[in-house]
C-alpha cells in the first residue's frame, strides 16, 4: 500500500508536536505533510495538499472543525477525517459519526493508542472501496473481500486466522499477509474494529444488556468486552450508550 | 392631626424594617439612605409631640414645649439635609465626579442647627389651632428651600448624565417636598411637614432602593462567582495541564506525562461534578483516578477495584466514594505510613435484589479508642451535627444519601477483624432511563 498524506488541524502547537513526534506514523504506513492552526489554513491547505487524512480540532479559529469538513467534503469526498474532541463537545461526535468516513478521539489525546484510530479509517476506505466495486481486478482483492464478507456475517462466533483458513482452504500466513496488504491492518485490528463498530450498533439502537451485546458481537467474556472497547472508545460500553442516547434525548 | 403623625411613622418604621433585614452594601449611598430611615422617625416623633404641645400651650410646661420645639426643627433641618446628601451622592455616582458644593452644605448645616437651638421661639395662637412662627420656624423653611433648590441645580446641571430612571425619582420626590412646603407655608395650621418627609422617603424607597433589587444584584454577584468557580478554573487547569503533559512526553519524560494525564483524568471527571446523580461507573472512575494519583505518591500503597459490571449504570449520589477513599488514606492509612492496600467491591445486596452495597474496605490502624462510637454517633444524627472539620466528608456523604436516595439508605463502619476498617454504602438500584 503507497504511503498516507496527513495534514494536522489544531490551534495549540503542542498539540500539532505532540501528534507530529509522538506518534509513530512511519509504522503505520502514514507521513505528516502539513499544519494548519484555524480553520481557512485548513481549508487551503486541504486544497493545496490533497491529504488522505486530516486530524481535526473541532474548536479552532476563524472557521470551526466540522465547518471545514462540510466545506471541503464537497470538492473532495475522498479525504477521511479524524475529529478531535473534548469529553464537553460530545455532541459534536454524533453530529460527525453522520459524516462519512469520519472517526473521533477524545482530548487528551493518549498517543500510544492513535494507531487503532489510523486502523479504523483504513478500513473504513477500505469498506467504502469494497461496497462501491463490484468486479475485482486482482485476484487478492477478490479472496480478501470474501474472506472478510465471512467475518462480517459469522461475527458473534469464535474467529480465528485458523478458522479461515480451514474455511477458504488458504495458508493461514497467508490470509495474514492479504490484510496487511490489502486493508493495510493486521487481522487482529481488522477483527477488532468490526466487532466493536457491531457492538456500537447494538448499544445505540436494542436495549441489550452490556453482557449480551458482548456476546453478540463475539467476546464470551464482557470483562474483555468492556475492556476492548473502552481502549477503542476512550469510554466504557455504557458511557458510550449514556452518552450518546441521553443527548438525544436532550436534543428532541 | 396626632393620627396622621402615627400612621407616617408606622409606615417608615415598617420600610426600615424591610430595608435593614435585607442585604446591605457597604456603599456611601447606601449609608446615606440608612440615616435618613433612622432619623426620618424620630423627626416624626418630635413632630407629633410639638403638634400636641402646641396646642396645649396652657397646661404644658412652657420649657417642655420649647425644647420639643427645637429639637423639631432641628431634625427637621438634618432629614433635609440628609435628602440633598442622598440626592448629590447619587448625581455623583452617575457623574463620576466629586460635587463642590458639599462644604458649603455642611456649613449651611451648622448654621441653621445653630439657628433652630437659639433663635427665640413665638407661638401664634388662631382659633383654627396653634403653631409656632417668626424667625425660628423660619430657619425650616429657608433651610428646605435651600436644599432643594440646590437638589434642583444639581439635577438640572447634570440632566444628561443622569440615568432616566434616577433622574424620574429625583424629580419626583423634589416636586412631592416643594409642594407640602409650599401648602405648609401657606397653611400655617396645617403642620403636615412629616407628610412631605414620608412621601418623600417612600419615594426613594420604592425607586432606588427596593430590596429586591438590592437583592437580586447580590444574587447576581454570587451567581458569577460561582461561574468563575466551577466554569473556567478546571477548563484553563484541565487544558494546561494536557500541554504541560504533551510537553513532558516530547521530553521523553513518559512516567510524568502518564501521571499528568491521570491528573486531568481527575480534573475532567470533577467538573462534571454540577448532576446530583451519576452513572456508578464514572463514580469509580474519578476515584481510580484519585487512587492511581496517590499510589504513586506512596508506593507501598496498593488498591483494588472490583465491580459487576452490571452495575456500572447503577445511578449513586455524585461524588460520595472518592471521600471516602481519602478518609480511609488520611485515617488509617497514614498511621501505617502508607503500607497497605484499599479494597473497593460493589454488588447487589445479599437478601434484597433492589438494593446494592458498596464497601471500601482498608488494611490501615483502624478506629483508635472511642473513635468509632463518635463516628457512629454523628453518622446516625446527621441531621443535627454540625459540621466539624475531621468529619466533615463523610458527613456529607451521609446527608447527600439520605437526601437523595431515602432514609433506608446510607454510610455505616465496621471494624475489620484483622485490623481496619470497612465503609458500607447502601444504596437503591436504580437505572438511568434510555427510552
Amino acid at each position: 500500500m503507497r504511503k498516507l498524506k496527513v495534514l494536522l488541524v489544531d490551534d495549540e502547537i503542542m498539540i500539532r508536536e505532540g501528534f507530529k513526534r509522538l506518534f509513530d506514523w512511519e509504522s503505520h504506513g502514514c507521513e505528516v505533510i502539513g499544519e494548519a492552526s484555524d480553520g481557512m489554513e485548513a481549508l487551503g491547505q486541504i486544497d493545496a495538499l490533497l491529504p488522505d487524512i486530516v486530524i481535526m480540532d473541532i474548536n479552532i479559529p476563524v472557521m470551526n472543525g466540522l465547518k471545514v469538513i462540510e466545506v471541503s467534503r464537497v470538492k473532495h469526498p475522498k479525504i477521511a477525517y479524524v475529529i478531535v474532541s473534548g469529553y464537553d463537545d460530545f455532541a459534536y461526535c454524533r453530529k460527525a459519526l453522520r459524516l462519512q468516513i469520519t472517526d473521533y478521539i477524545l482530548k487528551p489525546v493518549n498517543y500510544e493508542e492513535f494507531g487503532s484510530c489510523i486502523d479504523n479509517l483504513k478500513i473504513s476506505m477500505y469498506e467504502n472501496k469494497a461496497s462501491a466495486q463490484q468486479d475485482f481486478e486482482k485476484n487478492d482483492e477478490r479472496v480478501i473481500s470474501s474472506i472478510t464478507r465471512y467475518m462480517q456475517e459469522h461475527l458473534s462466533e469464535e474467529i480465528s486466522l485458523s478458522v479461515l483458513a480451514d474455511e477458504f482452504h488458504l495458508n493461514p500466513q497467508y490470509i495474514s499477509q492479504l490484510f496487511k496488504s490489502e486493508i493495510g491492518v493486521g487481522f487482529l485490528a481488522y477483527l477488532t474494529n468490526i466487532r466493536i463498530e457491531k457492538a456500537k450498533k447494538l448499544l445505540l439502537s436494542t436495549a441489550l444488556s452490556v453482557t449480551e451485546t458482548a456476546t453478540r458481537a463475539g467476546y464470551s467474556d464482557y470483562r474483555v468486552f468492556t475492556k476492548v472497547f473502552k481502549k477503542a472508545e476512550g469510554i466504557t460500553p455504557s458511557q458510550f450508550r449514556r452518552e450518546f442516547l441521553s443527548r438525544d434525548k436532550q436534543d428532541m | 392631626m396626632i393620627r396622621m403623625e402615627i400612621a407616617l411613622i408606622l409606615v417608615l418604621v415598617f420600610v426600615s424594617f424591610i430595608y435593614f433585614s435585607a442585604g446591605r452594601r457597604n456603599t456611601p449611598l447606601h449609608k446615606a439612605f440608612s440615616a435618613l430611615l433612622a432619623i426620618a422617625p424620630l423627626n416624626l416623633v418630635f413632630d407629633a409631640a410639638t403638634v400636641y404641645t402646641v396646642n396645649h400651650l396652657e397646661t404644658v410646661s412652657p420649657v417642655l414645649n420649647e425644647i420639643l420645639h427645637r429639637l423639631f426643627i432641628a431634625s427637621m433641618v438634618l432629614v433635609v439635609y440628609l435628602f440633598y446628601k442622598y440626592i448629590s451622592i447619587l448625581v455623583e455616582e452617575e457623574t463620576k465626579k466629586p460635587l463642590r458644593f458639599h462644604l458649603a452644605a455642611k456649613i449651611y448645616l451648622v448654621a441653621a442647627e445653630l439657628g433652630a437651638m437659639l433663635l427665640p421661639i413665638h407661638y401664634a395662637v388662631t382659633a383654627k389651632g396653634n403653631y409656632s412662627d417668626g424667625i425660628h420656624v423660619s430657619v425650616c423653611y429657608i433651610s428646605t428651600a435651600f436644599y432643594l433648590l440646590l437638589c434642583l441645580w444639581l439635577l438640572f446641571k447634570y440632566r444628561s448624565q443622569i440615568d432616566r430612571k434616577k433622574k424620574a425619582a429625583i424629580g419626583v420626590a423634589l416636586v412631592i417636598e416643594a409642594i407640602v412646603s409650599l401648602l405648609q407655608a401657606i397653611n400655617p395650621t396645617w403642620l403636615i411637614s412629616g407628610m412631605g418627609i414620608t412621601l418623600m422617603t417612600l419615594a426613594f424607597y420604592l425607586t432606588l432602593e427596593n430590596p429586591d433589587i438590592l437583592r437580586a444584584e447580590l444574587t447576581e454577584q454570587k451567581m458569577s462567582m460561582l461561574y468563575l468557580k466551577s466554569q473556567v478554573n478546571p477548563h484553563f487547569l484541565y487544558n494546561t495541564l494536557d500541554t504541560i503533559r504533551i510537553q513532558a512526553q516530547l521530553n521523553n519524560d513518559k512516567p510524568t506525562a502518564d501521571l499528568l494525564m491521570r491528573l486531568s483524568d481527575f480534573f475532567r471527571l470533577s467538573i462534571k461534578t454540577d448532576k446530583q446523580m451519576t452513572a456508578l461507573e464514572d463514580e469509580t472512575e474519578l476515584s481510580e483516578a484519585y487512587m492511581e494519583l496517590m499510589c504513586c505518591r506512596y508506593p507501598e500503597l496498593e488498591y483494588n477495584f472490583d465491580f459487576d459490571p452490571d452495575l456500572a449504570d447503577i445511578l449513586v449520589p455524585n461524588f460520595i466514594l472518592q471521600p471516602i477513599l481519602e478518609n480511609s488514606l488520611l485515617h488509617g492509612m497514614k498511621n501505617k505510613g502508607y503500607r497497605g492496600k484499599v479494597t473497593v467491591t460493589a454488588k447487589k445486596f445479599n437478601n434484597k435484589q433492589d438494593c446494592i452495597e458498596i464497601e471500601v474496605s482498608d488494611t490501615g490502624s483502624g478506629f483508635g479508642k472511642g473513635v468509632k462510637d463518635k463516628i457512629d454517633e454523628i453518622l446516625l444524627h446527621f441531621d443535627k451535627e454540625k459540621a466539624k472539620t475531621e468529619s466533615i466528608g463523610i458527613l456529607n456523604v451521609q446527608k447527600r444519601i439520605k437526601l437523595l436516595c431515602g432514609k433506608e439508605f446510607g454510610l455505616s463502619y465496621t471494624e475489620n477483624e484483622d485490623g481496619g476498617v470497612t465503609a458500607h454504602i447502601r444504596l437503591p438500584l436504580v437505572r438511568e432511563e434510555y427510552r
